[in-house]
């Protein structure tokens, strides 16, 4: 048996993201300056660090220090996540829209499969933007109908670690903090890139309403 | 006097149980569908003060009373009015109090009397419509403005609502104590009211409207965040479309790179059997007992055997041909109705000098016997000769069986 230490530390340097709703026990684990502290010699000696996102909601293990090695893998990582930013993206925006509450999508919002398909099968310009997002190379489906599209998109989303899946019998996902993670990413292009993206939405809503 | 009106009463509350239907159409639509009700029964009701027209042109509407009725027992979140007149009702206190006193002062107890229960009425009203604007400020709290479906509209309501609970807390700052009780003076029954009465609730009331205004700034926030995640969102669907080869820096190049981007790789593979761990010995030997082998077959290809024509003009008729041994015990058993006379089984063997294997010969007879149907078997007996067996009881060895007729 592992002690819940070593259990949080393994979680880590397998490269998972630690959030409330992923692993709840480990999460309030780290939020414990002392656990936290006990945890970062070991992750020292492999050249980590535990690092936080989203205030604290999300734990993860970082480089200490960077070389050339390092600085590779960050690299690809780097263009991964760029190239998934909009399909992404796309999928909250839809995601949001075909609820009801036209909340967006954070973490521990639940998304029940069933509903969704039945709000996106009955509107043509959400299954068309369904069909949109399975093809990209991230999902790569290459169902024709809209069911394995959007199974296929959900279970891709699973594996990234965006999504889980508490129950194993029922269609219900529940985001990850690894979607705060995603905003936090948005968020940090948006103020270095000066893009403003936040008022390019609003004049687009303003002069949606003046038309 | 007070008959007449204990009748009138009467006669409004049945009216509102009589027409339920109606009312409660009124209620959710917010007018009455004229064409449905009978004139008379509208014009009942308009005159017992339960609907009225605003104007000729409009159409009939439940009084605010009845509406308040109804919204207060059936807690109903679409109730968003707050009465914050607390002032105006303050000041009736006030009066009805001097009105009270005067009457004691004069010793017109009859009159005091009436004072003093019309005062109770007012304290009490007070008190509960202050509950309820609490009570109806948390209900939508609760359901965090369910009932309005945009974010934008959720804003508004939560503005509308911290204008109200602000509202109710300049009109709670009427209450002055202080002159409550000089005005109640000694008398105990004006103190319970004005004093006790009103101080319970209005600290009550205080109370919670300061936690209903920190959760109403607190829903404030989490709206603001939602849209701004969702500004954020469509702004970046935004840029895209406008500039589609737009790349952000390569922050992994950067001398330090931000957190966000500053991701380990994951370093934990799985470990390996330790063969030589003799702890672990039972848990390995349960693993290999658990392992399924497979084995593989080798496809054996059979060549696809070429289309034969069927011939399926003619079939040949199929006749169950009998074994020699067979023929033999019925021949057997013909014999011994013939003569008539029993006859054992290995003397007919002899005579006929058989070829079969002996024992399968009285087995051959046996089973022919035995396959008989019961009619038959009843013309004949079998008789069985033979030894026990000379160590175990109950084995009997049968050399030769006797055919003969009953």
């Amino acid at each position: 048996m592992m002690s819940q230490t070593g259990h949080v530390l393994s979680q880590l340097l397998e490269g998972k993201f630690i959030c409330q709703v992923t692993d709840e026990e480990a999460w309030r684990f780290l939020k414990r300056r002392e656990n936290a502290d006990k945890l970062e010699p070991h992750l020292n000696l492999l050249n980590r660090t535990l690092t936080s996102a989203a205030d604290g909601e999300v734990f993860f293990a970082a480089y200490l220090s960077l070389g050339d090695d390092e600085r590779k893998v960050l690299q690809n990582q780097f263009q991964e996540t760029t190239s998934a930013l909009v399909p992404l993206v796309e999928w909250l925006v839809l995601v949001q829209q075909a609820s009801e509450a036209d909340m967006p999508v954070t973490m521990g919002s639940a998304i029940r499969l069933n509903e969704l398909q039945s709000v996106i099968e009955d509107t043509p310009a959400y299954a068309e933007q369904l069909e949109k997002i399975s093809r990209y190379r991230l999902f790569n489906s290459t169902s024709v109908n809209l069911d394995g599209q959007l199974k296929q998109v959900f279970r891709r989303l699973t594996d990234m670690g965006y999504l889980i899946k508490p129950n194993q019998d029922k269609q219900i996902y529940l985001a990850t903090g690894r979607i705060e993670h995603l905003y936090d990413m948005l968020k940090f292009i948006d103020e270095t890139e000066s893009l403003s993206l936040s008022e390019q939405a609003e004049a687009a809503i303003s002069q949606g309403n003046l038309l | 006097m007070s008959q007449a009106l204990v009748e009138a009463g009467g006669k409004l509350l049945n009216a509102l149980g009589r027409h339920s239907e109606l009312i409660m159409q009124a209620y959710l639509t917010g007018h009455v569908n004229e064409q449905v009700y009978s004139k008379k029964v509208l014009d009942q009701l308009v005159q017992l003060q339960v609907l009225w027209r605003p104007d000729p042109q409009s159409s009939l509407r439940l009084k605010a009373a009845v509406r308040t009725l109804l919204e207060g027992s059936l807690q109903d979140e679409r109730n968003r009015t707050i009465n914050a007149n607390i002032g105006a009702s303050l000041a009736s206190l006030k009066t009805l109090t001097e009105h009270y006193k005067e009457a004691l002062h004069y010793s017109r107890f009859n009159e005091a009397h009436a004072h003093m229960t019309d005062l109770t009425e007012h304290v009490y009203q007070l008190t509960e419509s202050l509950a309820n604007s609490v009570r109806v400020m948390f209900s939508r709290i609760n359901n965090e403005f369910g009932y309005v479906a945009s974010v934008e509209a959720k804003i508004r309501e939560n503005e509308l609502a911290q204008s109200q609970v602000s509202e109710l807390l300049t009109q709670l700052e009427c209450f002055r104590f202080d002159e409550l009780s000089e005005l109640a003076g000694s008398n105990r029954e004006l103190r319970q009211l004005l004093v006790v009465a009103l101080q319970q609730n209005f600290s009550k009331a205080a109370q919670e409207l300061a936690v209903a205004q920190a959760r109403l700034l607190d829903l404030l926030g989490r709206f603001r965040e939602f849209q701004g995640r969702t500004r954020l969102l469509k702004g970046f669907l935004l840029h895209m479309e406008q500039q589609p080869d737009f790349a952000p820096g390569n922050y992994a190049n950067l001398s330090g790179v931000p957190v966000l981007f500053n991701q380990s790789a994951d370093l934990l593979g799985d470990a390996h059997v330790d063969v030589n761990n003799v702890g672990q010995e039972n848990e390995h030997y349960q693993i290999i007992a658990a392992l399924t082998d497979i084995q593989r077959r080798k496809e054996t290809t059979v060549p696809q055997a070429s289309a034969a024509d069927i011939d399926v003009s003619e079939q040949e008729s199929v006749a169950l041909d009998k074994a020699p041994i067979q023929l033999a015990v019925e021949a057997y058993f013909c014999d011994v109705i013939d003569s008539g006379q029993p006859c054992s089984a290995l003397t007919y063997y002899a005579q006929k000098s058989l070829t079969f294997d002996p024992e399968a010969w009285i087995y051959q007879v046996i089973g022919g016997y035995q396959a008989l149907d019961e009619q038959d078997k009843q013309f004949f007996a079998l008789d069985t000769t033979g030894q026990t067996d000379p160590t175990f009881s109950g084995n009997f060895y049968i050399n030769d069986i006797t055919l003969g007729l009953r």
